[in-house]
């Protein structure tokens, strides 16, 4: 339905997105996921026509976007980041107003209007001034904006940055619904692994404006099916005690923090018992270890080197 | 379109804060600068009013009758009996002894002292400011001005109103001599009455020269228009800035992206624009009017030319607004941008004469002041209030449409293309 070939976008000389190639089956639910900065809101910008990429191709049904930009904003819809909402109207007129200049009126609009607002659940604060609302109102107006003229792909962009719990959960909701009842392709960009584990169907991981891995969340996890990720609780930390464990043999990455080590090694390594007799030798108690199932999260540390919320 | 407008003044009207700024303050500035000036004249002038008035007079009454007798019969063609007959008539006519009887009279002595000089020494005195003007009652002024009377003509001589530079004193003149034109056509029409069977008698019309005066152009009438303008020139401010929070708020790139075309959004601005500036100044005047009597006893033609300006200006502050509008979705720095359009409305209303009358200003700076729109609007309207001339007004009204097809045409050549924007 949607596809990118070798999308790359450069400000001033230096190149924010680097040859992206992904695309959107429909009626799929696709993540973009990645630290800040590294690249997904650029990418959004560029598939949902705001800007111009300065090389590569976006096409909808084979047609080149670029080129021809009117048709994938007839039928998208965009949930920015910032909340593009006139805090000086009600609910209600920022519908009106969106609607009407995508050219619906009368009952349509009305129509229009009324659903978006039962679907994010602000039917009965229509009236109130946007700038009244909590952030998490805000937020699920900023999706039934995008939501009006009935958009067969949605694109979302960090929906639920800086919200309550409640109303990212009411907002997780919602795109299920509308992906899994409605059937509307979605494109979620967020740096919050679990949401991306939740919604969507499929992944790709981007850093530094490339994408660095793409597949399903099986097909991302067996990445780290060699590896094995144990959590070791001490009663101190100890400097030289972590440089030790770093030269056990098949392990491959060590973070400690405070009282507590998360080791990454490879399968079968017989981590466990060399790192018993370790710490007998440093003096060192291990009050808790267990051994973890591998996440996204592991999987973005494991292909970056860095973690994903930093 | 329509949705764009109806947004911006929504957004507006529930601006408080903003409303109150350019609707209540400009007519709080009126009431408190109309209250402060008006105490400082009311002090000076009236208790020190001293008039001075050289009055030249170079007519012959003894030969005024027998020129007006040679005027009826060689340029009215009437017959011998008949022009006697209004000679005689005018007999009891004395122009001249009118106009002394006038300025002489009881309710203005006390304000006009009368020289009755020879021209040269008059204008000496006048030079040397002993004397504030000087009134020329030229030769055949009686002949041609009782001629005139009675055929219906102008009169082709004129009392001749002097004056070396227009102060209050002499405008003040100017208005008491206009009171005895008024005072003569009302001596002719008196006669009119009275003699009905006789050949009708038109009373003169004019009967002096004009010179730089017509209706007193007030202090309360400058505070009021200057305010008004003003004000609007800050609603273009606002409304540059309620565009950077659309760019800042990203609802400009929402905007974007519903297919709808970008210059839609520029043109609701500037449509928005007409509309408030037009409701912001009419406001002013209308409320200012009922609290001031602003413009008293003024025709529907007078309001009608004051609307018409209105709408000029609206216009010209709507091309501003576009070229406002355009750069802001041009700039980085939307705040600096903003600051910069503040320090060009106020450079506007300093040199166009919204902060203080344009004449304190050096006349270079008085020269560039009369190229803003609003420098402009101010010396249109001044012209109007006093005069009430079309052909006054026509040359600015060119210049504030041309005006306003440059902006607009910066405006649109500045708009950014799609993509553009930053």
């Amino acid at each position: 339905m949607l596809e990118t070939i070798n999308l790359s976008k450069s400000f001033k000389g230096k190149k924010v997105v680097q040859d992206v190639n992904l695309y959107l089956n429909n009626g799929e639910s696709v993540g973009l996921l990645g630290p800040n900065g590294a690249g997904k809101s650029t990418t959004i910008s560029m598939i949902s026509t705001l800007i111009k990429p300065t090389s590569g191709e976006i096409k909808l049904n084979g047609v080149n976007t670029i080129d021809k930009p009117g048709e994938i904003r007839r039928i998208s819809g965009v949930v920015p980041q910032e909340l593009a909402l006139y805090q000086e109207l009600s609910a209600y007129e920022n519908l009106k107003f969106f609607g009407a200049i995508y050219k619906m009126k009368g009952k349509e609009l009305e129509k229009g209007i009324q659903q978006a607002l039962e679907f994010v659940g602000l039917e009965a604060r229509q009236k109130d001034l946007v700038k009244t609302y909590s952030g998490g109102m805000k937020r699920r107006l900023n999706i039934a904006a995008a939501l009006l003229h009935k958009p067969k792909i949605l694109i979302l962009d960090e929906p639920t940055v800086g919200i309550d719990p409640q109303s990212r959960n009411h907002i997780l909701e919602t795109v299920r619904m509308l992906n899994q009842k409605d059937g509307t392709t979605i494109l979620y960009t967020s740096h919050y692994m679990e949401e991306v584990e939740q919604l969507c169907d499929r992944l790709y991981i981007m850093d530094h404006g490339k994408i660095i891995a793409a597949g399903t969340k099986a097909e991302l996890l067996s990445i780290l099916s060699t590896e094995d990720t144990i959590k070791v609780e001490l009663n101190k930390m100890d400097e030289t005690f972590v440089e030790y464990v770093k030269t056990i043999e098949g392990v491959r990455k060590v973070e400690a923090s405070h009282s507590q080590m998360k080791i990454i090694a490879t399968k079968g390594s017989n981590l466990i018992s060399k790192l018993v007799h370790l710490a007998e030798k440093h003096h060192i108690q291990l009050i808790n270890f267990h051994t973890e199932t591998p996440s996204l999260e592991d999987v973005f540390l494991h292909l970056t080197g860095s973690k994903l919320r930093n | 379109m329509r949705s764009f407008i109806k947004k911006d003044l929504l957004i507006f009207w529930r601006d408080r804060k903003e409303l109150a700024t350019v609707l209540i303050l400009p007519i709080l500035l009126v009431l408190v600068l109309n209250f402060a000036f008006a105490g400082l004249f009311s002090n000076n002038e009236q208790s020190s009013l001293d008039l001075q008035l050289a009055v030249v007079n170079q007519d012959d009454v003894a030969e005024a009758m027998a020129r007006l007798n040679e005027k009826l019969v060689n340029e009215a063609s009437l017959g011998d009996q008949e022009a006697k007959a209004l000679v005689e008539q005018a007999n009891d006519i004395h122009p001249v002894q009118l106009l002394f009887d006038f300025l002489e009279s009881e309710d203005l002595n006390d304000w006009v002292t009368v020289h009755k000089l020879e021209e040269s020494v008059a204008v000496d005195k006048v030079k040397e400011g002993d004397l504030d003007a000087i009134l020329i009652i030229p030769d055949g002024f009686t002949a041609e001005s009782l001629y005139a009377a009675f055929v219906g003509e102008s009169p082709a001589t004129t009392l001749e109103y002097k004056l070396e530079k227009e102060t209050s004193n002499s405008s003040a003149l100017y208005s008491i001599i206009h009171g005895f034109i008024d005072h003569l056509n009302y001596q002719f029409a008196i006669q009119e009455i009275a003699g009905a069977s006789e050949p009708a008698v038109k009373l003169p019309e004019g009967g002096f020269e004009k010179i730089g005066a017509g209706e007193t152009f007030t202090m309360t009438q400058y505070f009021t228009v200057a305010m008004g303008a003003l004000f609007a020139l800050f609603l273009v401010a606002t409304v540059a800035t309620k565009t950077g929070v659309e760019i800042r708020e990203q609802v400009f790139n929402r905007i974007l992206l519903t297919n709808s075309h970008p210059m839609h959004f520029l043109i609701g601005k500037m449509v928005s624009t007409i509309c408030l500036v037009l409701l912001q100044i009419i406001f002013v005047m209308i409320v200012s009017h009922f609290i001031l009597d602003v413009f008293p006893d003024r025709s529907i033609t007078f309001w009608i030319g004051l609307i018409a300006m209105v709408i000029l200006l609206s216009l010209v502050l709507s091309g501003l607004a576009a070229v406002f509008t355009a750069i802001s979705l041009r700039v980085n720095d939307i705040d600096a941008a903003n600051g910069i359009f503040m320090l060009v409305i106020l450079l506007f209303g300093i040199i166009g004469g919204n902060f203080v009358p344009i004449y304190i200003l050096p006349n270079w700076l008085q020269q560039i002041g009369e190229w803003t729109p609003n420098g402009l609007f101010l010396v249109m309207l001044t012209d109007w209030i006093q005069f009430e001339e079309l052909s006054s007004i026509v040359k600015p009204s060119i210049l504030l449409t041309g005006i306003f097809l440059l902006f607009t045409m910066i405006g649109l050549a500045l708009f950014p293309q799609r993509g553009k924007a930053k």
